[in-house]
């Protein structure tokens, strides 16, 4: 075996922020990432982007139960492998039977028992609560890319980095050999196992684009706008007015210890309803004990923030953070990464 | 790698339908090059003569990263856009193509900055568009012509030679020529392929010339704002969505733009960090909802009452814009009581003086007299009475009490308190006085409707209801402001109604309407610019005025084909489904309509006529016609002799079909998206590689067509052929017709593209000099005016070069009277049937129990994951979700039925039944089960849609005619099917059924 490459700080980290009060639970991400990166063999069931509907049970399926991160001790902690079950997905279909069919065969998957059982989104628009207090919101998830890679330390080849120069976590994938501790390890599941060629896979965040100055496609191509990109440590960049200067993004379970660089801006919602249906304007419909679960106790904070310059806006004031967050021009979203990819000539 | 497909085709034998190489299997072998790993994963991808490529490619191998890099690379870059019929769509894609296929697309991001503190449109586009790809070479791709071999809808296919395939279609329509005439040529369009120089119009061109019968797509779909029309007497109004940020209360309303509007919602959001508070009014929380400042659920159907509960309080607390309502509405229009009918000119004065009796009254505070309300402007010269009765002598000296509009609307709201709204809506008072307020205070109040309501059966009274709200509140002609319904008529369509190309025929086309305008002028001076360009388009419909020579209808409304000849005449003529206010069968209403001339020249086929051929383009009138899949199989199928299908993919449709032609896809051909206003901009496909298999851009087809259809013609001896109203149509001319006397020959498309291009700049919506070099150098090109279209002229705006669009400025700014009856925003409508029902003002009635007396509301919405059908079975996007239809169901309602999640169960009515699986989300309101629309028929047990559940109602008044704007043109005024609120039961499916 390789001698495990230790976790190195490195000299800028790449960060994302997605607005959570803008994502459109489209899935344009992941269908980005998906057509671009994962469409060989062994991928059909991958989607190294995804976005969930919270609360739900995700993907895969219940991967907050799963166990992970680090231990008291501070070492990994294997946690629950997930199964090729619990991701679900990657159905394929029957259209040459259905297409000359007698019968009249409906569209169905091959395998199984012609019925799906769970996928990527799978309690999408569910979300909890009881009517007409329902509520639920959408939670775009990819790799962290950690600061402290719970996946690097797991991996007994040393197969996985973090990249000095920015901060991405990689496999190398002629090292892997698909012992998938780095799953286990994962506190948030979002490692593949390619069965059909015994590696691993997790998002690479784009770096082939990345080196030629264009934005990851989860970024780019995010139709509601509200998947920033840049580097934590750049003061100007909206990464960190956002994650720092007003505080109003952050981690998704901090708790697990890893060190997650996505970081999200929580979500609001709609009053609730009275039982005789007038509003109730001082309990949130979703209830903070659910937001402080993912994001932790500065959530509260975070929502006064932003509500707090919602109102500024109201009254015709002027607000940075809202002129942030409106995005007035495409290109404050992409941070350096504003090349357009089709001016690349690649011969 | 194309070679290798190319070769596959001709050497080896061939599956009909699955893609004889999928292209994963190029990609992967294309990233594979490079490091020569994993030979056996080739499989048969390529094949043989693939992987003798893949092994003699010779490039190092620098780790595993060069895979990954290798992978995003590509060979060239071309435009693309979805020819998708989606608003708004119009995204500007890059189209990157690897080894002779397209690997993968990517939105532009090129949009500029066009209002400054405005924010961009970029980068514009959805997931679907982010795999077109995908569709593109998938299962569901059609590659070659196909011909039935067995019974209709049996599955067994042979392919055949493009030669035969149009051999058979030419015949099969010289035979329903020879047997029942010209009329019995049925030609669909439909939104699955819509190009505007390929896509559904080069046969519509085709059909025209041959007398054939078109129907009107968006009144068969049900995108007509009916109760916009009824008020504006036009609904192709809409704003840029950029307009949106200028708002100051969105009011979400019958849409949900999350999921249908994936593109442009990010607006709304903007805007509710700018200031703008956000408003959802729906019966679940659905997805649009959770970025709402405030959600209101209401009972599916009672949003006339909800409107008008708040119309009633904006006017009691004195919130009321009189100014605008005095001026820019009837509301001060006088109506006699004795009647209920407007006072008109020919009840003032008699006969002899030429009285008209579209000239209405004011009562003038001033002069204290009725005074004529001005024809040619909305420019107040008198003060006119909102309120109290008055008494005026008629031409025989009878004296009759009247009174302004606005005070038969105060009765009518008296009606609508909060309290009883409450209890029709369930939104409780303070709740209705709380949203009545924020429209009562806020300056820009725009409503973001789609084309929900006007699936209602009575959605017409929702709208009415809704547009009264920002009538009375002064919420239209500014910017942020208005409701909306969609504008495709910038661009210059009519080049395909030209004789002759280029600028001749342009003039020609250009002379024609003009003398058309001259006729109409002759009657009545005071008519405007979009006044005539409508009466323009009502002649063509009626008389066929534009073609120098006699040419079938422009479209007609479905409504007649389907009551005569389809088996709508059992369905509709049910009045336990129907408004009790009915007083007779709608049978006796359409016979009335029919004598009464009101739908003369459109009413097509004639009874004496029976549909014979049917032929559809992007269409799929088995899936979209609602209830279609059971009546029109039932009673149609057995008429039609020839069904032809062409279409990029494998539909509902294709799948009971004779014969199916394959088009080439969006990126396989020179097109435009078809433009609308939303997005103000014309956006460009370029051909990045051929036709996928033998598929061909629909210009070819239909040029090819033309010509077979005359060759067989002068083989049989037909010359010509004559409809049932002695209208000839030469056959023996039909090419010389069809290509513009030779200037467009089957490959000729791009040169459609640019003398279509040329048009739009004569008409001043393009910048002069624009061609299509123009859009292959940048995509897009922004609007600059607003073309000379009726329905171009129907926004009534200005484009300006550094602002957002919104319509209806012209008659808000400059005074230009609306094309209405009353040449006011109209809520008054004394029509006698509107008048019977208890319509003549909006208000609020209960849906009819569509479907039989049982608990359940069946609703519906445009799926998040396809675009009409397109992609609905797409491998990948059913990945993303649960990968077949749903109906989603309240968990209690569930639980009452012994139904949990995943179950499948059996939905029923009175009119059929249908299977499907359940989703659980307590976002569904109790009492209401939702099931997105589009899916293909064959997503369901036995192939039975969702559809087969849903009767297909009309509502009957919308067969009115004879009044004012309430008569036919294309796209516009004509009766439309209901399918929201359907009565329903569901029950776990049983085992016999399941297995």
């Amino acid at each position: 075996m390789a001698p495990r490459r230790s976790a190195t700080t490195p000299l800028k980290q790449i960060a994302m922020v997605f607005d959570l009060n803008k994502c459109l639970g489209c899935q344009t991400c992941a269908v980005a990432c998906k057509v671009l990166w994962t469409q060989d063999e062994g991928e059909d069931y991958q989607w190294w982007c995804t976005v969930n509907t919270m609360p739900g049970r995700g993907h895969p399926k219940n991967w907050e139960q799963m166990g992970g991160g680090y231990g008291s001790a501070g070492g990994p902690v294997g946690g629950r492998l997930p199964t090729r079950a619990e991701f679900g997905g990657g159905w394929q279909y029957n259209y040459e039977q259905v297409y000359t069919s007698k019968e009249h065969i409906p569209l169905r998957p091959i395998d199984g028992n012609g019925t799906t059982q769970w996928g990527p989104n799978w309690d999408e628009d569910e979300g909890g609560g009881e009517y007409p207090n329902s509520y639920f919101f959408y939670l775009p998830r990819l790799c962290n890319h950690c600061t402290r890679p719970v996946c690097v330390e797991a991996c007994p080849r040393g197969a996985m980095y973090k990249r000095p120069k920015d901060g991405i976590v990689l496999r190398d994938e002629d090292e892997c050999r698909g012992y998938r501790f780095c799953l286990e390890a994962c506190p948030y599941k979002k490692i593949f196992f390619n069965f059909a060629r015994e590696v691993s896979q997790h998002c690479i965040l784009c770096f082939p684009r990345l080196e030629k100055g264009v934005a990851p496609a989860c970024v780019r191509q995010c139709p509601g706008r509200l998947a920033f990109v840049g580097y934590l440590d750049d003061e100007d960049g909206a990464i960190n007015k956002l994650v720092h200067r007003w505080q109003v993004a952050l981690p998704l379970h901090a708790e697990y210890g890893t060190g997650p660089n996505i970081f999200y801006i929580p979500p609001l919602a709609p009053y609730r309803l009275n039982r005789d249906s007038s509003l109730d304007e001082s309990t949130p419909r979703i209830p903070m004990e659910e937001l402080e679960r993912l994001f932790g106790p500065r959530v509260g904070q975070a929502l006064d923030t932003l509500t707090g310059e919602m109102e500024k806006k109201r009254r015709g004031e002027s607000s940075e953070l809202m002129d942030t967050l409106i995005v007035y021009h495409w290109n404050e979203l992409l941070g350096p990464y504003t090349r357009d990819p089709a001016t690349i000539r690649w011969r | 790698m194309s070679d290798t497909r190319e070769r596959q085709q001709s050497e080896e034998p061939l599956p009909l339908l699955s893609q004889p190489v999928s292209r994963r299997g190029f990609l992967k072998a294309a990233s594979l090059g490079a490091a020569g790993l994993y030979l056996t994963q080739l499989g048969c991808a390529g094949g043989r003569e693939g992987i003798r490529k893949v092994v003699e490619q010779t490039s190092a191998y620098s780790g595993w990263t060069d895979l990954y890099r290798q992978k995003w690379t590509w060979d060239k870059v071309t435009w693309g856009t979805h020819l998708i019929d989606c608003y708004p769509g119009s995204c500007l894609f890059r189209v990157y193509t690897k080894d002779g296929i397209v690997w993968r697309e990517e939105q532009a991001g090129l949009y500029p900055t066009i209002e400054p503190g405005v924010p961009d449109m970029n980068p514009r586009g959805c997931q679907k568009g982010a795999c077109f790809s995908d569709v593109m070479y998938g299962p569901e791709r059609l590659r070659f012509p196909l011909r039935r071999v067995g019974e209709r809808g049996e599955g067994s296919w042979e392919r055949i030679s493009w030669e035969q395939a149009l051999t058979d279609v030419a015949d099969g329509i010289l035979d329903a020529m020879e047997e029942v005439g010209p009329e019995s040529i049925i030609y669909e369009t439909g939104p699955g392929n819509g190009g505007i120089v390929n896509g559904p119009l080069p046969g519509w061109r085709l059909s025209r010339l041959i007398g054939a019968t078109v129907l009107d797509t968006n009144g068969m779909i049900g995108d007509f704002n009916v109760g916009l029309y009824e008020t504006f007497g036009k609904f192709h109004f809409v704003s840029s969505v950029d307009d949106w940020f200028h708002a100051d209360l969105i009011i979400i309303w019958h849409m949900n733009p999350v999921y249908t509007r994936i593109p442009s919602a990010h607006f709304i959001y903007e805007a509710r960090y700018h200031g703008t508070k956000v408003v959802n009014i729906a019966p679940d929380y659905n997805a649009s909802s959770v970025h709402a400042d405030l959600w209101v659920p209401v009972e599916p159907g009672s949003d006339a009452a909800l409107a008008l509960a708040m119309c009633r309080i904006i006017i009691d607390e004195g919130w009321m814009n009189r100014e605008f309502v005095a001026e820019q509405t009837d509301l001060p229009l006088l109506v006699r009581l004795d009647t209920n009918r407007f006072l008109r000119e020919t009840d003032l004065l008699s006969e002899a003086a030429d009285a008209r009796d579209d000239q209405f009254y004011v009562w003038d505070q001033t002069s204290r007299a009725p005074a004529p309300a001005l024809r040619d402007t909305l420019r107040l010269k008198t003060r006119p009475a909102l309120q109290g009765r008055f008494t005026v002598t008629l031409a025989g000296g009878e004296e009759v009490e009247v009174t302004p509009v606005f005070e038969l609307l105060r009765e009518r709201l008296s009606e609508y308190t909060p309290e009883r709204a409450a209890s029709i809506t369930g939104v409780q008072p303070s709740v209705i006085r709380r949203l009545a307020k924020m429209v009562g205070e806020a300056k820009r109040v725009h409503i973001l409707q789609g084309w929900n309501a006007n699936k209602y059966y009575h959605g017409d009274l929702m709208e009415r209801s809704m547009a009264l709200l920002l009538a009375l509140t002064g919420n239209f002609g500014r910017k942020g402001t208005g409701m909306r319904g969609f504008n495709t008529g910038q661009v210059q369509v009519g080049t395909l109604v030209k004789d002759r190309a280029g600028i001749e025929g342009f003039i020609d086309l250009a002379e024609r309407a003009l003398g058309v305008e001259d006729e109409l002028l002759e009657a009545d001076p005071t008519l405007t610019e979009e006044m005539r360009a409508i009466g323009v388009e009502k002649a063509e419909a009626q008389r066929r005025v534009l073609l120098p020579y006699p040419a079938g209808p422009l479209t007609v409304p479905a409504a007649f084909y389907w009551y005569w000849h389809a088996g709508y005449d059992e369905v509709w003529n049910r009045p336990e489904w129907s408004d009790p206010a009915m007083t007779r069968p709608l049978g006796s209403y359409l016979e009335e309509a029919v004598s009464n001339g009101w739908w003369d020249g459109v009413a097509l086929p004639p009874p004496q006529r029976p549909p014979r051929v049917l032929l559809e383009v992007g269409a799929s009138t088995l899936r979209r016609t609602r209830g279609g899949y059971k009546t029109l199989r039932e009673r149609l199928w057995p008429k039609l002799k020839l069904i032809v299908v062409v279409d990029v993919r494998m539909s509902a449709t294709a799948l009971q079909s004779d014969i199916v032609l394959p088009a080439a896809g969006f990126y396989e051909k020179t097109d435009f998206r078809f433009p609308t206003t939303h997005v103000n901009f014309l956006t460009f496909t370029d051909q990045a590689v051929k036709p996928v298999g033998e598929s061909k851009p629909e210009w070819e087809i239909f040029s090819l067509l033309a010509i077979k259809l005359q060759e067989r013609a002068l083989a049989r001896g037909m010359t010509a052929v004559s409809d049932a109203e002695g209208r000839e149509y030469r056959l023996d001319k039909l090419v010389e017709r069809f290509t513009m006397h030779g200037a467009l020959r089957e490959h000729d498309g791009e040169a459609l593209a640019e003398d279509m291009v040329r048009d739009t700049v004569r008409v001043g919506a393009l910048p002069e000099r624009t061609s299509v070099k123009t859009f292959r150098k940048q995509g897009i090109v922004r609007f600059t005016g607003i073309g000379q279209t009726a329905e171009g002229l129907n926004l009534a705006t200005d484009i300006k070069r550094d602002e957002t669009v919104s319509p209806l400025r012209w008659h808000v700014e400059r005074k230009v009277p609306y094309p209405t009856l009353t040449r006011r925003i109209q809520f008054y409508i004394d029509h006698p049937w509107f008048l019977e029902a208890d319509e003549a003002l909006p208000r609020h009635k209960p849906n009819p129990r569509m479907g039989g007396d049982l608990p359940l509301s069946m609703l519906s919405g445009h799926l998040r994951w396809s675009i009409h059908s397109t992609w609905v079975a797409n491998r990948l996007m059913l990945r993303t979700h649960r990968g077949a239809p749903f109906l989603m169901l309240s968990p209690g309602d569930a639980a009452a039925r012994g139904v949990t999640d995943n179950d499948e169960v059996r939905v029923y009515n009175d009119f059929d039944d249908f299977h499907v699986r359940v989703k659980l989300s307590s976002s569904v309101r109790p009492g209401q089960v939702i099931i997105y629309h589009a899916w293909e028929p064959y997503q369901y047990r036995n192939w039975k849609p969702y559809d087969t559940a849903i009767p297909g109602m009309i509502k009957w008044l919308h067969l009115a005619g004879g009044y004012g704007h309430l008569s036919f043109w294309r796209n516009n005024w004509q009766p439309q099917q209901a399918d929201r609120a359907i009565a329903v039961e569901v029950e776990k499916a049983t085992p016999e059924a399941v297995t």
